[in-house]
């Protein structure tokens, strides 16, 4: 009975005991209780790690505990820390963790965060500054980059044809047995109507460009010789200077002689054209106009020069001549005129070389012989020298390219090559030496078309260089059916 | 001249964005200035009426304009103090320049309506140009870069600020023995923006 109601009691006093510890106000701490307070503290410990690490080591032993274990520990995530607690030591090796630098890094630790601070302030850093860095890498570059190359440009060639390639082999040879080596002399011209006019010795010769026929066209007496040919501006007449004085003009149409003209005392080596007035350089030194339409046909004569005139040329415009000498003067007349406009006495050596200009009417070009190498240009108006340059060797003609701004000349001694020189604002420069003959070059002569230059030397042959043509391949057009390209003149 | 919309009052906004639309032809200036990438992957634009490179290479281009954006949130937030782009060497990893602009903030709450607002414009403009083209001239005094180099951006940002996750701490990458320059500098009504380059100077 007793152990009944003691049994009927249990229950009795049993429901409050459990009810108990929700009231207690100090309950023992439950393990979970305790992992998710010291959770707190590991958070508040990542927030300010030194001094809150350094609190729960110190402050409650049952903190300290837990710090100890792994999963913790991390949480407290200063290396010091671990070293703090982990106790492996040698007795031959002393620990550095547990030696008197342990001390030190512990009160380094203790201090950090004012130490931070202070460092941070002497460097002049802000600690509430976090430097960040945008991590992915920049993407390679495609190719390495040299500034050097980029900035250092060579500078812009003067004349932007300096790469254009030049023909160095002639385009035909023909042959001109006979021709007469004498610098004095100009046995070769070519018509505006594609005609070829070339003199070997007694007789004159006319190469059609276009078909390729030959046909002799003067022949003069045993006694004398070819010294000049020219053809009129409409290459309808050929005017042949003699080797005895005369002057003989010839139709090319039907290859007769259309007059004489009588009046230098000594051979005339060089003759130009202006329209209807032919002027010849003589020997003697003396140049006339000839109006080749009216009988008595001397209407001008020039005597500045002393020597033989060898270079003789007309501006395009008529309205003034050009003559160089053998007295190595070079002269300017007025069309009207029979005294020199300038005189100009720069070359060292005969004159055979006169060019104007044929885009700038101003400028002339000259060259002189073996004593002087140099070609001078000239502005006719001023009668001042706008340039000079050193050719290296005797100058025996000048042409300019009508298309390019460009200047050939060719040479005698050493190489009886031809150069083509640019002629720009900034100056002259050579673009090329085409080695030519094996003699010196004596004869030149430009195509109507501008592109084809003729040279004959005394080593007989008769050439065609493809000079002025900026496309160097072969075309037709000059010599569309010229014939074979070995052939004899006559 | 690229004709720029006349705004009645320069915003914190606005600002911000004219900040970082210069950071993004700044660091393009320096990237083909500095040869980094090769001066065929740049095309010109008119920008500040001046004639600027910028890159055309997708990859490129898109990596500037990711850290760009990112700035542009910052710049706008007020969080930035100092951009930093450096140059570094490929091979040896050396860094070799240091170009940095100083973000200084005038006023970060209110802003106050300007007297002239188109003459302010202008201003602004001329002083970018300036600071521009002064960077282009930096390659007449700046060492020739060898060997390969790539180039990193550094932002001098608020701790508090919220970090995108390729954004990782740095420490500031300063120039060892450098020679300093200090360039001109803009302001716009809330920023103020100075530039200095650090670069390496071994005698």
């Amino acid at each position: 009975m007793d152990v009944s109601s003691n049994l009927s009691y249990i229950p009795k006093f049993s429901t409050p005991t459990k009810k108990r510890p929700l009231v207690y106000p100090n309950s023992p701490i439950t393990p979970l209780h305790q992992q998710a307070l010291l959770g707190k503290a590991s958070r508040s410990a990542k927030k300010s790690p030194t001094k809150a690490s350094s609190n729960f080591v110190r402050g409650s032993p049952k903190l300290d505990v837990v710090s100890s274990d792994w999963s913790l520990s991390t949480s407290v995530s200063s290396p010091r820390a671990k070293h703090h607690c982990s106790n492996h030591s040698d007795r031959f090796i002393p620990s550095r963790q547990n030696s008197a630098n342990a001390f030190v890094s512990n009160q380094k630790h203790e201090l950090s965060a004012e130490y931070n601070e202070s460092v941070a302030e002497a460097c002049g850093l802000d600690l509430n500054t976090r430097i960040l860095a945008f991590k992915p890498d920049a993407p390679e570059s495609k190719k390495p980059v040299d500034l050097r190359a980029q900035y250092n440009r060579p500078q812009k060639p003067v004349v932007s044809q300096t790469k254009r390639k030049f023909a160095t082999t002639p385009e035909r040879v023909l042959d001109a047995p006979g021709i007469v080596d004498d610098y004095y002399l100009n046995l070769l011209d070519w018509s505006s109507l594609n005609a070829v006019a070339i003199a070997l010795e007694r007789n004159v010769y006319v190469w059609n460009a276009d078909s390729g026929d030959v046909g002799g066209i003067a022949e003069t007496d045993e006694s004398t010789y070819v010294a000049g040919v020219k053809w009129s501006q409409d290459g309808t007449f050929l005017s042949v200077g003699l080797g005895n004085g005369l002057v003989e003009i010839y139709d090319v149409e039907s290859q007769k002689k259309l007059r004489t003209m009588a009046g230098h005392q000594s051979r005339v080596g060089v003759l130009a054209w202006d329209r209807h007035i032919l002027s010849s350089g003589s020997r003697s030194g003396a140049i006339h106009h000839h109006d080749v339409r009216i009988a008595q046909h001397k209407v001008g004569e020039l005597l500045g020069h002393e020597s033989e005139v060898c270079g003789l040329a007309w501006r395009s415009d008529g309205l003034q001549l050009a003559s160089g000498g053998n007295d190595n003067l070079v002269q300017i007349w007025d069309a009207r005129s029979s005294i020199p406009k300038f005189t100009k006495t720069n070359h060292t050596a005969a004159v055979k070389a006169v060019a104007w200009c044929p885009w700038q009417s101003n400028l002339l070009a000259t060259g002189g012989g073996t004593m002087d190498k140099k070609i001078h240009f000239w502005n006719a108006a001023t009668g001042s020298r706008v340039n000079t340059v050193d050719a290296g060797s005797q100058v025996t003609s000048l042409t300019w390219s009508p298309q390019l701004k460009e200047i050939i000349s060719t040479h005698g001694f050493p190489d009886n090559n031809l150069s083509v020189w640019s002629y720009g604002t900034t100056g002259i420069t050579k673009q090329v030496d085409i080695p030519a003959h094996d003699s010196r070059v004596l004869y030149s002569a430009l195509s109507p078309d501008g592109r084809i230059l003729s040279t004959a030397a005394s080593d007989e042959n008769l050439k065609f260089w493809r000079v002025n043509d900026s496309e160097t391949k072969k075309r037709t057009g000059i010599f569309s059916k010229a014939g074979p390209a070995n052939m004899t003149i006559r | 001249m690229a004709a720029v919309p006349i705004r009645s009052n320069l915003s914190l906004r606005g600002s911000s964005r004219l900040i970082s639309e210069f950071f993004e032809y700044a660091v393009n200036s320096i990237l083909f200035q500095r040869g980094i990438y090769p001066p065929e992957d740049f095309k010109v634009v008119r920008k500040y009426g001046i004639s600027m490179l910028v890159t055309v290479d997708e990859e490129v281009k898109t990596y500037i304009r990711k850290i760009i954006s990112q700035l542009h949130r910052w710049t706008c937030g007020g969080k930035i103090q100092k951009v930093a782009l450096v140059i570094t060497n490929k091979d040896s990893g050396e860094d070799l320049e240091r170009w940095q602009f100083n973000v200084e903030i005038l006023q970060k709450d209110s802003p106050t309506s300007i007297e002239n607002p188109a003459q302010d414009e202008t201003r602004i403009q001329k002083e970018v140009q300036a600071l521009i083209r002064q960077i282009t001239a930096t390659v007449t005094f700046l060492p020739q870069l060898e060997g390969r180099c790539t180039f990193n951006v550094l932002v001098y940002a608020d701790r508090d600020s919220e970090v995108p996750t390729d954004w990782v701490d740095s420490d500031p990458r300063l120039i060892k023995n450098a020679e300093q320059v200090q360039l001109r500098s803009f302001s716009t009504n809330m920023h103020k923006i100075d530039c200095q380059v650090a670069y390496r100077f071994d005698p």
